[in-house]
Parts: C-alpha cells; sequence; structure tokens
C-alpha cells in the first residue's frame, strides 16, 4: 500500500510537487499521468526516499520513508527514468549486486535472480556487459533489478518508454502478470498503455492532483461532451421541425454543410439514450436523405488534454473536477 | 554494506584503474627503495617513505576521483539510496574498498625492510612505524578525495580539485611561515574568514537572516576576543593552518615515534571527511 498526504516539494520558489494527496491499495496497477514536469518523478523520487519531501508524508507498507527509511525501502521496487545500471557490470553480476544490496537471503538468491530473468526475457543476455546493451534491454534489466526481492511494491517511472512496439507490448503482459502479486504504481504520458493496465489513473498537472479514478469513470464523465455529428440534405427550418419530435437530445447546434443544400446538426444527448435509430426514420419518413451521421466518443487522450491543459477546454476541465470532487459520479 | 564493497573493490579490478594505481605506486615505490637503500646502502626504510610522499599524493587521486562522481553521473546513485542500506554503510562500504586496494600496496612494501634485515642491519620498527604513518596519511587523503568526489558529476573535476587541495595541504607547512602573526592581522583573517563562512551558508541555505545571523555574531565574537584578550590572536593563524597540514604528522612516524596525537589527529580527518561525505549526500536529497 502507497499513502501520500499533503506531499509539498519546494525547490526554492519552484513548486514541483503542491499539497498532493492519494492512496493506492493492496494489489492495485495505478498509472500516474501528466504532461512532462507535472511532477510525476519528483512524487516518485520522494516515496522512495531518493529525495526528500518539503512537507508532507508517503507511507509505504505501512512505514513512513522519512521516519523507517530501511524498512520502507525494504518493500520498494523502483525503476526510475533512467535505468540504474553499471555499464561495466555484466547482467548476472548486477542482478546480483543488487540482490545483495537488497538483502535477499543467500539461500533463495540463485533461484530468484534466475526466475526473474526468465520473467523479464533477458537470460540470453546474461553474461553480456551491460553497455553493450540496447535500449529495450537496458530497461528490461532495470525492471528485473526492481522485481529482485520481490517487494510488496513496485514502482516504475515511465517503463516502456524508449521501447518498439513488440517490446511495449511484452513489457505491458509483464506488468499485467506482476500485478497479480505486487502493488504497482507507474508513470507515463501513453495513455494507451495506462488504459490498457491499469486498476485507476492519477492524472496530475503542474503539481496538483487532476483527477483519481478508473478509467472507466473518468471516460463517463466526459461522456456529456459525446457528440452525434449529423449531415441532412434539407434547409435547417425542416431539420428543426423534425428534431424536435426527439427525445433525448440535451444540447443542439446547426450549421450549413458542406454542399449549399445540407445542414450539419451536432447532437449531445442525454446519458445512455442512443437517438440514431429514431433520428433515421423520422427523417426517412419525411424523405430527407441522412448524408452522414457519425458518433464522436470521447477518447482517454482527450480526456488528458482537457484535463491538463487548460486554455479553451478550461471550462470542460472545470466541470469534470467539480462533478468528480461532489462524488456526483458513480460506475 | 559488504555489497558494496566488494562491487567497488571487483570495479577496481576489472576497470583496470586499481591495477594501474598499484602499478604506478609499487614501481615508485621499488624505484627509490632500490635506489636509495640498495644502491646507497641506506639502512632506514623511512627515507624512502619521505622521498616518495609528494608522489603518492598525486597518484590517490586516481582512485578516489570516480568512488562518487560516477555514481551521481551515470544515476545509480539513484538505486543506491533508495535501497535498504543506510547512507552510512554505503560511503563506509566504498571507504573501505580504497582503503583495502591501498592497503594491498602497503601490505607489499611491508616485505620490504624485512629484505634488508636479511642481508644486514635495518631498525624494523622504525621501518614499519614509518609504514603504518604512510597508510594513515594516505587513508586521511583517500577520505578527502572521496569527499571531493562527493561533490560532483565530473570525474576531471574531481581528481582537478584533488590535487589542488592535496598539492595545498603539502606545502601548508611552508606557507604558514609566510602568514602573518601580529593581533590586528589575524584579527582582519579571523573576520576574512566569517565572511566566507557566512557566503557558503547562504548558498546552501539561501536564508538571509541565517546568514546575516552568522555572519555578525561570527564578526562580534572576533572583535569581542580581540579588545578582551588579544594574545589569543597570537599566531593563531600558523596554528589552525597546521591543523590542514595533513604531511606534518607523518614525519612523527617516519622517526619511529608512535605519536597519540598524529594517530588520533588521522582518524579524525578520516572520521570528519566520512562525515562530510555522508551530509553531503544527506543534503543533496534536500536541495
Amino acid at each position: 500500500m502507497i499513502e501520500v498526504r499533503n506531499l509539498v516539494k519546494d525547490y526554492y520558489g519552484h513548486v514541483a510537487v503542491n499539497d498532493l494527496s492519494f492512496t493506492v491499495d493492496d494489489g492495485e496497477v495505478v498509472g500516474f499521468l501528466g504532461p512532462n514536469g507535472a511532477g510525476k518523478s519528483t512524487t516518485m523520487n520522494i516515496i522512495t526516499g531518493y529525495i526528500s519531501a518539503t512537507s508532507g508524508q508517503a507511507i509505504v507498507n505501512g512505514f513512513d520513508v522519512f521516519e523507517e527509511p530501511e524498512k520502507a525501502k525494504k518493500s520498494i521496487g523502483y525503476l526510475p527514468e533512467q535505468p540504474p545500471l553499471y555499464p561495466d557490470m555484466k547482467v548476472k553480476e548486477y542482478l546480483n549486486f543488487v540482490a545483495e544490496l537488497k538483502k535477499v537471503k543467500k539461500s533463495e538468491k540463485a533461484k530468484m535472480i534466475k526466475d526473474i530473468m526468465q520473467l523479464t526475457k533477458i537470460e540470453d543476455v546474461s553474461g553480456r556487459l551491460i553497455k553493450y546493451l540496447s535500449k529495450g534491454y537496458k530497461q528490461r534489466v532495470g525492471l528485473a533489478g526492481a522485481i529482485i526481492g520481490y517487494p510488496e511494491v513496485l514502482i516504475l517511472d515511465e517503463p516502456t518508454v524508449g521501447l518498439d512496439p513488440n517490446q511495449i507490448i511484452e513489457i505491458r503482459e509483464l506488468i499485467k502478470s506482476l500485478s497479480t502479486k505486487h502493488t504497482i504504481l507507474l508513470s507515463s504520458h501513453i495513455m494507451q498503455e495506462v488504459s490498457a493496465v491499469c486498476d485507476k489513473i492519477i492524472i496530475i498537472n503542474n503539481g496538483e492532483l487532476v483527477a483519481y479514478d478508473t478509467p472507466a469513470r473518468i471516460a463517463k464523465v466526459m461522456e456529456e461532451s459525446r457528440e452525434l455529428i449529423v449531415t441532412v440534405k434539407a434547409g435547417e427550418a425542416s431539420v428543426k421541425r423534425i428534431i424536435a419530435t426527439l427525445d433525448g437530445i440535451r444540447e443542439i447546434e446547426y450549421s450549413a454543410g458542406d454542399n449549399e443544400d445540407e445542414t450539419r446538426i451536432n447532437i449531445k444527448t442525454e446519458d445512455n439514450c442512443d437517438i440514431r435509430e429514431a433520428l433515421f426514420f423520422a427523417m426517412a419518413n419525411e424523405g430527407l436523405p441522412i448524408i452522414e451521421m457519425k458518433q464522436h466518443e470521447v477518447t482517454l487522450e482527450e480526456i488528458f488534454l482537457a484535463l491538463t491543459k487548460g486554455g479553451s477546454d478550461q471550462n470542460v476541465r472545470r466541470k469534470t473536477i467539480d462533478k468528480l470532487n461532489r462524488g456526483e459520479v458513480d460506475e | 554494506m559488504t555489497a558494496i564493497y566488494k562491487k567497488e573493490l571487483k570495479a577496481y579490478f576489472t576497470s583496470m584503474i586499481g591495477c594501474v594505481f598499484l602499478a604506478i605506486m609499487l614501481i615508485i615505490i621499488g624505484i627509490y627503495f632500490f635506489v636509495v637503500n640498495l644502491l646507497s646502502m641506506v639502512s632506514d626504510f623511512s627515507v624512502t617513505l619521505n622521498a616518495i610522499t609528494f608522489l603518492i599524493i598525486l597518484i590517490i587521486p586516481i582512485i578516489t576521483m570516480r568512488i562518487l562522481a560516477e555514481e551521481n553521473r551515470q544515476k545509480t546513485d539513484q538505486l543506491l539510496l533508495t535501497s535498504p542500506v543506510s547512507i552510512g554503510k554505503i560511503v563506509m562500504g566504498k571507504y573501505l574498498a580504497l582503503i583495502t586496494l591501498f592497503g594491498i600496496g602497503m601490505v607489499i612494501i611491508c616485505a620490504y625492510p624485512a629484505i634488508m634485515k636479511m642481508y644486514g642491519e635495518a631498525d624494523l620498527g622504525e621501518a614499519y612505524s614509518s609504514i603504518l604513518g604512510f597508510f594513515l596519511m594516505g587513508a586521511s587523503y583517500i577520505a578527502i578525495g572521496m569527499f571531493i568526489s562527493s561533490l560532483t558529476e565530473s570525474q576531471v573535476i574531481a581528481a582537478v580539485i584533488s590535487f589542488i587541495v592535496m598539492i595545498f595541504t603539502y606545502i601548508m607547512t611552508n606557507l604558514t611561515n609566510l602568514l602573518p602573526t601580529d593581533n590586528v592581522s589575524v584579527w582582519v583573517i579571523m573576520g576574512v574568514i566569517v565572511a566566507v563562512i557566512s557566503a557558503i551558508a547562504h548558498l546552501m541555505m539561501h536564508k538571509v537572516a541565517v546568514t546575516a545571523g552568522i555572519f555578525v555574531a561570527g564578526e562580534a565574537a572576533c572583535a569581542v576576543v580581540y579588545f578582551v584578550e588579544p594574545s589569543l590572536y597570537d599566531g593563531l593563524i600558523n596554528n589552525i593552518a597546521g591543523w590542514f597540514s595533513v604531511v606534518d604528522r607523518y614525519r612523527d612516524f617516519s622517526l619511529g615515534i608512535m605519536n597519540v596525537t598524529s594517530l588520533v589527529y588521522y582518524l579524525s580527518v578520516i572520521f570528519v571527511f566520512l562525515f562530510l561525505t555522508v551530509m553531503r549526500i544527506k543534503k543533496k536529497r534536500w536541495s
């Protein structure tokens, strides 16, 4: 379990993390999302005890990182942004060193290293010097180092950065298989990755918590902005007349289509209301052809952008945060 | 601690730095031993060691420059500092590895007086006392070099600063003779030292109130001492400078005198610089 309470990190005037609080329960996989410089790495470095916080608490597995660092660190496996590898060591030698550093019992060490090398698929390079490995292998050796000692909590800072698509899938599978035994906090700025692997998402921006929920519920909050875009070959007046007979429409917007005799309608419907069929028959009865109808699904990318960017989406963002804070959203 | 100790020692021998260091040290000592003791037939081994003190000072940075600077540069300090090992033990493990490397050379040297004893007269007590003194002096310089290595990410900068500091301590004995001893000059110099300390404190803490406090209190204390008990300032600068003269203490050992003050001096230098290294690493976490 990871508990972060009111964490603040102030670099002489530059606030990297501002009053951040969240809890990651046992066995959960939580994705930590944010644009570059949002404070992801800083927060992770604080939780792992690499740097200290200006104020606030970080509790891992029941031990305060600042008060009982050795006990807390024993239950953490950390893969920093840049894997901490010694280029002049061989892979096996490195894992051996990490195992000794983490005080793994001598009797278990050999088997553990063998198992972990198998798990991370680095057996074929076990005898090679780390400096000659490719980026993907280095990343995996770093991950193997983090898993050594089977710590309860794994903290992975951008574990798939710099890997090719195949390797990304492999690492993702690996993380999924690890999630049965470990509590995992992983950071990323790739949405797909987080929605594929994680039970929950923490979104931070400028060191502040923007949202903390399951991917599905965050998407649900944004569902209200799901749009139906329809182009009808008819004048605006007749379209308006027909639309008025339909139920479940929350917001509607008319504009001219690409051709002169076409009208484009952007429709926002009530929650759980699909009007596509009704719309089709209503138009068909009047003999008005629908040229185009498409549903605009909100992706996590858009949510992410909307939540972190501000600007023109500032209102959406504010609304979303308000909703989340009021706990209005439910499954 | 043992994990780090073993790793460092191994690293010195896989990267050749350790072998090169030992080779240079043994070649230098071997040549001097051959020329001074064997060819000139002088049975006093301490003469050899006295002659090479300066050269040893020059090669110590070879092994100390990478010890922490390289960890900082490769970001492997993230692994060490997030593992369940205290900073004190990390520093201790690294220091012991350096001492072992230097100690291997010293153990080999121990054979030289014995060789002389086999073929003639040699004062073994004096010889081994000077080897012990030499080892302690080297150990002190290693502690200083390790501290300097912790300050930077660049091995080259660490090596250059170490050279400068070590040469400075070497010539300190001669420098002290040039420094003024009268009360007023000492007061002025003390005032400058207080100003420098406040400046360093300001760079480290970024708090104007603390800096000003240290500066005012320090200057006031200097002034009070000058007006109340000016005799305290007599030769003070020379004494203070003498503390930094690491090589001076070795001279006792080379005369065959096991002086407790010198022993305590070396042990305190080692302790202070190991402590400063630990503090430096802790400080880095806070900035």
